[in-house]
């Protein structure tokens, strides 16, 4: 799965145990997670700049797209109210979506 | 036969997908594209519409004034997507010599996706960099009288093709054929795949010389344009650029067309690196992921 800098309050392994129960391919099972990693990502982007003005927005772009994760979330600490919290619910969002979908493949079989 | 649960899953996810980039391109717009605008070289509108904006952290699809893809291709552009991102991991962020690590990273990522066997050293022999400005470069003589009246196949390659002129010397290694009668299909690929890269800075060159050279000559390689995903097998045609011109490579009009890449203040980065096709099986042109 792809780092990024809130990898360390978002889990993605429930979703590879889920995935491992199904008849997949090595190949297709990393498509699938990559997938996923990309949902959870737009989710997790429009989250954090939805609070942000236009300015503050071009300058954590500008953050993430340096890797530096020091001033990315020193950026979200002082900006936005609980960003961690935001954060982890963005990304819970899209795995439950993801954890019913998978769960209601194993159902149908 | 229904449905995988790989093709179900996938199908789900990818619309899901598109409506996650959808959402966030109709919020964040003005932010989005000043950030692609500043940091990338965006070809606009490329590819079908794929591109990804920054780095890994944020893989962003384009905005959706592009046009939408079809379903149909679908995979295949999700797997440009892929490639691009996990590019984006190991590349610096500059267009700067690769590391060790980097290279490595690099290699492991087009061998896995292409299926060749990819290589930054053969025979203990390596370029100066394997990550750096592509230039344009122009058409070669292949044979002697090759003219622009006659180095087209096609009415529309010579449109489309013909602008860039004939280069007013022939390639290092001189004509590609005898004459026109004895060019073969496989002379006439290599002058239209062709790279040009500066083996006189190859490290060892001045020592080894007449080894370098014959190991150079149309020496096969895969160059990918990292920002699109957009890979081709090519040979190496010709030697240069200068180092003052700031470019580290050079390719042919038709080498430069498929990876969407310009010269001028607007060139960019391509990665490139030897094949290792001892029985001359990897046909030469664009080249998908597996």
């Amino acid at each position: 799965m792809l780092k990024h800098f809130y990898s360390y309050i978002v889990e993605t392994e429930s979703i590879e145990i889920e995935l491992a129960n199904l008849d997949l391919s090595e190949k297709e099972k990393e498509h699938l997670l990559r997938l996923v990693d990309s949902n959870i990502n737009h989710s997790v982007v429009d989250t954090i700049l939805s609070e942000l003005c236009e300015e503050d927005k071009k300058e954590f772009l500008k953050h993430i797209k340096n890797k530096n994760q020091e001033k990315s979330w020193k950026m979200l600490y002082s900006k936005i109210q609980n960003a961690e919290e935001k954060i982890k619910k963005a990304a819970e969002d899209v795995k439950k979506e993801i954890l019913e979908d998978i769960r209601a493949l194993k159902k149908a079989k | 036969m229904g449905n995988t649960h790989y093709e179900i899953l996938r199908n789900k996810w990818i619309k899901k997908h598109k409506d996650l980039q959808k959402n966030l391109w109709e919020k964040h717009g003005n932010a989005l594209n000043h950030f692609a605008n500043s940091v990338t070289q965006i070809a606009a509108g490329s590819l079908g519409g794929i591109m990804l904006l920054t780095s890994p952290v944020v893989p962003l699809l384009p905005a959706p004034q592009t046009p939408a893809p079809k379903e149909n291709i679908m995979p295949k552009i999700d797997k440009n997507v892929f490639l691009i991102t996990d590019l984006h991991n190991v590349l610096p962020s500059d267009v700067a010599p690769l590391t060790t690590v980097q290279e490595e990273g690099a290699v492991k990522i087009l061998t896995r996706d292409f299926g060749l066997k990819i290589a930054p050293e053969l025979s203990g022999i390596r370029l100066n960099r394997s990550y750096g400005y592509i230039g344009q470069e122009q058409h070669l003589t292949r044979f002697p009288g090759d003219t622009m009246a006659s180095h087209f196949s096609t009415q529309d390659a010579a449109s489309e093709f013909g602008k860039q002129g004939m280069a007013p010397g022939l390639g290092a290694w001189g004509y590609f054929a005898r004459s026109a009668d004895t060019m073969t299909e496989k002379d006439n690929l290599f002058e239209k795949y062709y790279i040009a890269v500066p083996t006189f800075l190859a490290p060892g060159f001045s020592e080894h010389t007449g080894e370098y050279i014959t190991f150079f000559k149309y020496r096969k390689m895969i160059v990918v344009n990292p920002n699109n995903g957009r890979a081709i097998v090519v040979v190496i045609g010709d030697a240069g650029p200068a180092e003052f011109t700031g470019k580290h490579l050079g390719g042919s009009p038709e080498v430069m067309q498929y990876l969407e890449r310009v010269d001028g203040a607007q060139k960019g980065a391509v990665l490139y690196f030897f094949i290792d096709d001892p029985n001359d099986t990897v046909p030469l042109g664009p080249i998908d992921i597996k």
